[in-house]
């Protein structure tokens, strides 16, 4: 699903982001990306989002080389990626509805099939009681749900993660991660960087550990639940299957 | 619940990318409703001049034109040119383009027409011949030619031998045309000024705007927004307020009309002239709210590349 090799991101010269990033995601994972903060986590999901591009290195997502892919379909390459942020980036303006809607607007859909989609991803994230209400009267964790519902609400194939929960309390954190599970477990590949230890020491999937711009710890295949198990939905559970394996490489010293 | 929830999306229209860009453009303007009537005042009154001059530009043109009507171009024949050849003559110079009519008089005519007209007639008993040339009188077509075409009819007819004097009196509508190219000048540059200033109001106004709505974008960047579906909201404010201030200037600029009229009808009868200052034609007003219409979309595009090539989220920044 995602490849990098060798991929570096200089942004002043001689000062990396990332330097010399190799990996492999398999479709349908669930990886941690870890490390304090300026370790380049976000800069490793800009990448993979495409808005930036790399220094040196190739990176393919799906069977997207991004090396080969031209300007003008990086939008469409965005649309099949869902992104959550810390901060949520809820747009103030407009209630519940239209946030989620937003991404669907973008991508052209009917109207029928916006109303649909919506009301199945607030309902999702327990939320479609809310739809009328402006994203400032909601909780913190009930904007990162709507953040979520905006990410997944296209069905995309390709979820990142940047600190979603680093706002929230330990209680709503879980809550969001048991949500992404979910998504998890229906066959999203998940990409979440985070610094909680507390959420890392709960959830044990692999994780991808970067120190100043490399990998420092390459993949960790932490005994881990499947994540259909961790999912309480009966419904969630029948769509378990086998997990991808996941595997990485850290070429930097 | 779910229906509750679909009830929200409505209008059907804004949840499709042109309607949200329409719905985007009127919904800013209805939300910062002062801001925006202010700024679209600005704009009709700093487009008014321009539409003014571009309005009364056929109309001087009209009076520097009608006031060579009339104007007449006397050509006295050599003395040995006699009246048959003569007649000749003006029927040929008829026949050119920039030449509406030819009238001769006959050596007999004009010495009749001298008697007549003067006290000279004993005098010119006195000398036993008749010292009058024949004349040709040309009216030049002043429909399509200016002034120094009809200086150049009167230099070639000179040149010719059959003739022996040109005469004619074009130094005021000289005057009065060097006038008319000077107000059109003052006013062309005049109008320029105005024209840049309403651009760079429409590129403050829309920069503005785009840095309120800085995060939409960046979001809708994030989300797999295209460059069309940003930019397109951006350009149709743009137009907007082009055509709302071209509306307004049109208006502005066809009172002042109705208000100056009746003084310019004044002076125009104490020169007997039939000049009058017309309300713009329906073309006319077409041609304003196209341009407008135009500088408004010009003033958002020169907005947008530096907006939309600048737009990161800072926590994706490293």
């Amino acid at each position: 699903m995602i490849e990098f090799q060798n991929v570096s991101l200089e942004y002043q010269p001689g000062r990396f982001a990332l330097h010399d990033v190799s990996f492999t995601l398999d479709p349908g994972s669930f990886t941690f990306i870890t490390g304090h903060s300026g370790a380049g986590k976000s800069s490793l999901l800009s990448l993979i989002a495409r808005l930036t591009r790399p220094s040196q290195g190739e990176i393919t997502v799906g069977n997207i080389a991004y090396s080969q892919l031209p300007v003008h379909k990086e939008p469409a390459l965005r649309r099949q990626m869902g992104i959550i942020f810390q901060d949520n980036q809820l747009l103030h303006d407009r209630n519940v509805f239209d946030n989620v809607a937003f991404p669907l607007i973008i991508g052209g859909y009917r109207h029928a099939d916006i109303k649909t989609r919506v009301s199945a991803a607030l309902t999702r994230v327990g939320l479609i009681e809310k739809a009328a209400e402006q994203p400032l009267s909601l909780s913190g964790g009930e904007q990162q749900r709507v953040g979520i519902a905006r990410a997944v609400v296209a069905r995309p194939k390709l979820l990142l993660a940047d600190e979603p929960t680093g706002n929230l309390d330990s209680r709503i954190s879980a809550e969001i991660m048991q949500l992404l599970q979910h998504f998890n477990a229906s066959g999203v590949t998940v990409l979440f960087a985070t610094h909680d230890q507390a959420l890392l020491d709960k959830f044990h999937f692999p994780r991808m550990q970067l120190h100043k711009g490399t990998l420092s710890v390459g993949m960790e295949n932490e005994p881990r639940q499947s994540p259909a198990k961790q999912v309480s939905d009966a419904n969630t559970r029948k769509l378990r299957r086998p997990r991808p394996k996941t595997t990485a490489v850290s070429n930097a010293q | 619940m779910i229906e509750k929830a679909s009830a929200v999306a409505e209008p059907g229209w804004v949840y499709t990318r042109r309607g949200y860009a329409i719905a985007r453009c009127f919904g800013q303007l209805s939300e910062h409703k002062l801001a925006s009537i202010c700024t679209l005042m600005v704009l009709g009154i700093t487009l008014a001049l321009p539409v003014m001059l571009f309005f009364s530009s056929s109309t001087l043109q009209a009076f520097a034109s009608r006031s060579m009507q009339g104007e007449t171009i006397s050509v006295f024949l050599a003395p040995e040119i006699d009246d048959l050849h003569g007649a000749e003559l003006a029927l040929s110079w008829q026949a050119r383009a920039d030449v509406l009519e030819t009238d001769f008089i006959p050596k007999e005519e004009a010495l009749r027409a001298l008697e007549q007209n003067s006290q000279l007639s004993e005098a010119i008993s006195a000398l036993g011949t008749n010292p009058l040339p024949g004349t040709i009188v040309l009216y030049p077509d002043l429909t399509e030619h200016d002034s120094d075409q009809m200086q150049q009819l009167a230099e070639f007819i000179s040149a010719l031998p059959q003739v022996d004097k040109v005469q004619m009196d074009l130094q005021w509508v000289h005057r009065l045309q060097a006038i008319v190219t000077l107000v059109k000048w003052i006013g062309g540059l005049l109008a320029l000024f105005l024209t840049l200033t309403a651009l760079l109001v429409i590129a403050n106004t829309i920069r503005l705007e785009m840095s309120r709505r800085r995060s939409e974008l960046a979001v809708a960047r994030l989300l797999g927004a295209s460059a069309g579906f940003t930019r397109f909201p951006v350009l149709l404010s743009g137009a907007v307020y082009g055509l709302i201030g071209g509306t307004l200037a049109c208006i502005m600029a066809a009172l002042a009309v109705l208000v100056i009229r009746q003084a310019i009808n004044d002076l125009s009868s104490l020169y007997d002239s039939s000049f009058t200052m017309n309300l713009p034609t329906l073309s006319q007003i077409f041609i304003v709210l196209g341009g407008s219409m135009i500088l408004g979309l010009i003033g958002a595009g020169s907005s947008i590349y530096r907006s939309t090539h600048e737009l990161t989220l800072p926590d994706l920044k490293p």
